[in-house]
């Protein structure tokens, strides 16, 4: 990845280098086609799958849509029951109030359990810097920080590395014997980290939900490394965007299997943890302190657009990751976003100025898989239209789309010219034959993947004509 | 103040109302069956009316709990009476070279593990998490067992704290078959009517041993946690 360029060149130059790579792409959908088939039968398995979709896409409605009340809740509830409540309204408010945390504690070492939200504030960097050890504990997150690496995929961090790199990653970094069974090489990673669990003084934690009417967060895993994090450091810190917000305990019994089946086709999983506070008088474990530390970067200001506020409801499954075209050719890092594939495309936006982010809402075929798949419901297809919509009507285009808007416009009002336009392209069709994919093509851009066919003998409006 | 700001912006945002275009999006599908009711108890319902059926009856739960154990390699054991747990315990010990254990103050769990001859751990008071580490076995009860899910549903009270579930390298769970529950919900349900508003700082589904397969998507179990759950349920 190269951070210097700007990211529209930047997502050009890699998805063109992604693309031409045959052998990693089949990779890549081979472990998605493995994905889909699980998550299948799981699917199958509901009494009605199409019925819950529609409940917890309610839910979250509920939740979007009320959101000032029950924010308002799930911090009253927390710190009436001992926990910390951060209000930061962006990155470097987060980044200032958890380094502040962990200072105050004169701590050395941090482990994280898996949290895209602290990659969006870049949290790692900013520890590092300041001499602290931040461990990363999620397997496929503990990869990709030994490889300096962004994550891959929001829910699978490591999915586009094979077992023989991991292998040499080991080998180079930990000492580790030389071994490309996934099985050795995940106890080679957790003899590593478990030592760390021991020894940290501070334990960073995302939320999958913030339940309002409790005041807790809970924590989606199969690992059970966000339970050793929030478990035995003496200070909990978890990091969340607003608007992982649920009304009631309860729901959780939807949104939990919605979100594995969704995410990875298990029915539930491994661990889902509820936390409300720190170690309470009659507990006999658990950390001294908890600090919930909730993120706004620029998500109000999503929340205040009437038809994307919809992308809030998003529970970060990557399900629409697994099912895109574009994803599957392109792969996760040629976005250089922290949300990847559709839902990535729609929010990026929002969160980062349409901009230098408007287009990602182009590199989709829309072809709806996207919402077709979505456990909640978001609109995701369409909201990349009117991503396309909004930067078109903020003159964003450029001039050669607003030149070409623009001709459309004059033909498209004249028949008369419509008729000698149509005449003339198929002149300048047959014309322009020799040099056609050559690049002194002026459409040489648009037809070097693509194949232009000769016109039609007869136009539409000819043969109409001659059917009466 | 940080706390003001943000719940005005979010005011601020939601004085314009959802593009109904959009909200309609929820509400439609051609496969769905009839809408619940809005609100917690349509979602509760929905739970049980949308998501995998497991029967009424308490064979039947039991049925569809053991299928899914199966499936996650969680080992499900039902035995008839507390005595053949005590027996079922020592069996474990003796098959796994057991030399120290942790418990905690919990009724069935001391029932179970006093004839057991090795060296305890008692975490219900403070204790040190490297001699937990150090445990090749942590027992422990539950508030429930979700027969939806196959999942035991424990809170610090339940379960000897947050760690003894997920430190040692093998979690055993003692429950009685009056603990069997249809739906999460209904475990949380339990969890409120047993608490009321004090509510414990830990609650956790656990669901089958701890996996990934985070390297080449290849199932490995023990990733952090335990590589081994037993649940031993007793039927009488």
């Amino acid at each position: 990845m190269s951070q210097s360029t700007n990211p529209t060149t930047q997502f050009q130059t890699d998805a063109n280098r992604v693309t031409a790579d045959v052998d990693r792409r089949s990779f890549l959908r081979s472990s998605l086609r493995g994905y889909q088939k699980t998550r299948t039968a799981t699917q199958e398995r509901f009494l009605s799958y199409e019925s819950a979709r529609i409940a917890a896409g309610d839910a979250k409605w509920e939740a979007i849509e009320n959101l000032d009340v029950y924010l308002a809740q799930f911090a009253d509830k927390l710190e009436s029951r001992g926990a910390t409540v951060h209000w930061c309204s962006d990155s470097e408010e987060a980044r200032s109030a958890i380094l502040e945390i962990i200072k105050k504690h004169d701590a050395k070492s941090v482990i994280k359990s898996k949290c895209m939200t602290t990659e969006e504030i870049h949290l790692n960097e900013l520890l590092e810097k300041e001499g602290f050890e931040v461990v990363e504990s999620d397997l496929g997150e503990f990869i990709v920080q030994l490889r300096d690496e962004a994550p891959y995929h929001f829910v699978f961090p490591a999915m586009h590395l094979k077992k023989e790199e991991i292998n040499t990653l080991f080998q180079e970094k930990l000492k580790s014997i030389n071994t490309d069974d996934p099985e050795e090489l995940t106890m080679v990673a957790r003899e590593v980290l478990r030592q760390k669990y021991l020894s940290a003084d501070i334990g960073i934690s995302g939320a999958n939900f913030g339940v309002a009417e409790t005041g807790m967060i809970s924590i989606t895993e199969n690992e059970g490394n966000a339970r050793l994090t929030t478990a035995l450091p003496k200070v909990h810190i978890a990091l969340m965007g607003i608007e992982k917000i649920i009304p009631r305990l309860e729901d959780l019994a939807l949104m939990l299997p919605m979100l594995a089946t969704a995410g990875t086709g298990q029915h539930l999983t491994c661990y889902n943890s509820q936390l409300g506070g720190p170690r309470q008088d009659d507990e006999s474990d658990g950390p001294l302190e908890m600090h919930v530390v909730l993120l706004d970067n620029h998500r109000t200001r999503l929340l205040a657009d009437p038809e994307q506020r919809d992308a809030l409801r998003c529970i970060r499954c990557g399900a629409c990751l697994n099912v895109c075209p574009i994803f599957k050719n392109v792969g996760g890092h040629t976005y250089g976003t922290t949300y990847q594939g559709p839902i990535g495309s729609v929010i990026t936006p929002h969160l980062r100025g349409l901009k230098d982010w408007k287009h990602l809402s182009h590199s989709s075929s829309l072809c709806g898989a996207c919402s077709e798949t979505c456990p909640v419901k978001i609109d995701l297809h369409h909201h990349l239209l009117r991503n396309r919509r909004d930067a078109a009507g903020k003159g964003q285009g450029g001039l050669a789309e607003k030149v070409l808007m623009l001709g459309f416009t004059i033909v498209m009002r004249r028949p008369w010219l419509y008729r000698l336009t149509g005449r003339l392209g198929k002149i300048g069709h047959v014309l322009t034959k020799p040099i056609h994919g050559t690049r002194i093509d002026p459409f040489y851009a648009w037809k070097k993947t693509r194949d232009l066919d000769d016109p039609a003998k007869q136009s539409f409006k000819q043969y109409w004509k001659s059917r009466k | 103040m940080s706390r003001d700001a943000i719940l005005g912006r979010v005011r601020e945002a939601l004085s314009v109302e959802t593009d109904t275009h959009v909200r309609e999006v929820v509400k439609k599908s051609p496969h769905s069956l009839p809408v619940l009711a809005n609100g917690p108890d349509g979602r509760t319902q929905a739970v049980k009316e949308f998501l995998p059926s497991v029967g009424e009856s308490l064979e039947e739960h039991i049925a569809a709990f053991k299928v899914l154990s199966d499936k996650l390699q969680t080992e499900f054991i039902v035995v008839p009476s507390i005595d053949s747990a005590r027996q079922a315990i020592e069996q474990l010990r003796q098959k796994h070279e057991w030399e120290r254990v942790a418990v905690h103050n919990h009724d069935l769990v001391q029932t179970c593990v006093n004839q057991l001859s090795v060296e305890f751990l008692d975490t219900s008071v403070n204790y040190d998490a490297h001699a937990l580490e150090k445990c090749d076995v942590g027992i422990s009860g539950c508030d429930a067992l979700i027969a939806q899910t196959a999942s035991a549903l424990v809170t610090n009270h339940s379960a000897g704290g947050r760690a003894l579930s997920v430190l040692p390298p093998h979690h055993v769970v003692v429950a009685d078959a009056s603990q069997m529950v249809t739906t999460m919900a209904d475990g949380f349900a339990l969890i409120r009517e047993k608490h009321g508003d004090n509510w414990p700082s830990f609650i956790s589904f656990i669901t089958g041993p701890s996996r990934t397969a985070d390297i080449e998507r290849v199932l490995v179990l023990g990733a952090h946690g335990p590589k081994k759950l037993t649940i031993i349920m007793i039927s009488a």
